[in-house]
């Protein structure tokens, strides 16, 4: 049968390929589908479609309007999990095109959508269709990079994780600049933003479609031998996506993934307000924007700093600084704000931010030690649905508890001080489930992966 | 095969490199 230039087949490394043109491959999809965490900056202008320079009653609100966010992620979380086994079947070049197709295809839908002032295409548009260019891109390239690093799994996936941190620091000037070129006294420059941004992220992905090759079988490093002195929480054994899930270790991790991007994800959310109300007077909207701009640097540096030096501590080890080191620094932020330094709250969460980034760069490598490459790809994207949990759970968790003290009659700047206790108790949790994690029983091993 | 590899690396570091700049111009204003 005749291959096609999308099939696995044509993927595969001639002798004397570079395996460092792989993480540009990756990185060029995830720097797009990155642009997801900079969606907020088309909330007011979707807010504005009709009135332009104010919000006209016909106008949609900015509620409704923030339910496409969240749409895009729960389809991320489950399209990632519904489609991994595809992805690993029909290898990455195949899935990184069907991510761009739905990804940029997304924009163009949304952009009808805002043309047409029909808010469920812009749902069914960028959350949707887009949602599943998300999910579909952000696990495609994870397994080809763990099987071109076999000896630095952690370094290889966080170079691309980072990539979806780092996409919203693009996105983010980009979507403005665009705007404001498109800007008119008829249109405040969406469609065309989402139109011009469809064709762009859909063309850049196709370096990474282009580009991105899987290892010849039985491909190793030059030099590169197996570690021959057995680390217990490193298999050698492979276990299905089938049977992955049936594990406690599945859960386990499920458990730590959930925790550790809860106890971040809220803080993100609220950032600007909080730094504002413990900090009234001397933080301006401005300035807080500002403290938004440098979480996000960290949230990205994190990602490949922890990957990579989960390769040196072990994931679990690695996992156990996220959750003891972000207990004591969630405890002590209420502290600090007594003290009213500025520098000291802002490094606290600099270093929260890049541990909760860190949480995502460095599971895949911790789900290769855990269950084998065979499947990890297919087994993320089933741990992914942990991200769409989370998504919820924080974010509610950290609003509801400050509005309930609110309502209390507490100071808004003392309101964040049970919040971040609250943290504290999700990042317990995550220890607890982190410190559980053994081995997979042997019964849960593939009998023959085709491994020497 | 090194000239490739420079030109992906420079693709994909070239918009990161700016995307870093625009923040940290924005993150400044935090301690002006």
């Amino acid at each position: 049968m005749k291959t096609s230039f999308l099939d696995r087949e044509s993927t595969v490394a001639s002798v004397g390929f570079n395996r460092f043109l792989v993480p540009p491959a990756a990185l060029a999809v995830h720097l797009s589908i990155g642009q997801a965490y900079a969606f907020s900056t088309f909330n007011l202008p979707l807010t504005k479609l009709i009135g332009i320079t104010h919000q006209d009653p016909a106008d949609w609100h900015a509620t409704d309007v923030g339910w496409t966010f969240s749409i895009a992620i729960a389809i991320l979380g489950l399209s990632a999990a519904v489609f991994g086994r595809w992805v690993e079947r029909v290898g990455p070049r195949k899935s990184m095109f069907v991510a761009a197709l739905c990804f940029g295809g997304g924009f163009i839908v949304a952009a009808i959508g805002v043309r047409l002032h029909q808010l469920w295409l812009l749902y069914l548009g960028y959350g949707v269709l887009g949602g599943c260019g998300l999910g579909i891109g952000y696990i495609s390239p994870v397994s080809t990079l763990i099987k071109w690093f076999p000896d630095r799994p952690g370094m290889a996936t966080g170079m691309a994780i980072m990539g979806f941190g780092g996409g919203a620091l693009i996105a983010a000037p980009l979507s403005l600049a665009l705007m404001e070129h498109f800007r008119t006294t008829t249109s405040n420059g969406v469609v065309e933003a989402f139109v011009t941004m469809g064709v762009i992220y859909f063309t850049y992905m196709m370096i990474g479609v282009i580009n991105i090759r899987v290892p010849a079988a039985g491909w190793r490093p030059a030099g590169w031998t197996p570690s021959a002195v057995s680390r217990s929480m490193v298999t050698k054994a492979d276990v299905l996506v089938s049977q992955a899930w049936r594990t406690p270790q599945f859960w386990l991790l499920w458990g730590v993934l959930c925790m550790n991007v809860s106890a971040g994800i809220g803080v993100l959310g609220q950032a600007s307000p909080m730094i504002q109300e413990i900090f009234p007077g001397q933080v301006t909207a401005s300035a807080a924007a500002g403290f938004v701009g440098l979480l996000s640097l960290f949230n990205m540096g994190g990602r490949f700093f922890w990957a990579t030096t989960s390769d040196y501590l072990g994931r679990r080890n690695t996992y156990f600084v996220f959750f003891i080191l972000g207990i004591v620094l969630y405890c002590t932020v209420p502290s600090i704000g007594h003290l009213g330094s500025i520098p000291l709250f802002v490094a606290a969460f600099a270093v929260i931010i890049s541990m909760y980034g860190g949480g995502f760069a460095t599971i895949p490598a911790y789900l290769r030690d855990v269950f084998g490459t065979l499947n990890v790809g297919a087994i993320h994207g089933r741990l992914l649905t942990a991200w769409a949990v989370a998504g919820v759970l924080g974010p509610q968790l950290f609003t509801y508890l400050r509005r309930f003290q609110i309502g209390h009659g507490i100071a808004k700047a003392q309101a964040y001080s049970l919040t971040m206790y609250l943290m504290c108790a999700l990042l317990l949790i995550g220890l607890l489930c982190d410190a559980a994690m053994r081995p997979v029983a042997e019964r849960f091993h593939v009998r023959d992966s085709g491994k020497p | 095969m090194r000239l490739r590899l420079l030109v992906l690396w420079l693709a994909v570091g070239l918009p990161l490199a700016w995307g870093i700049y625009e923040t940290l111009l924005n993150a400044m204003k935090l301690f002006s």
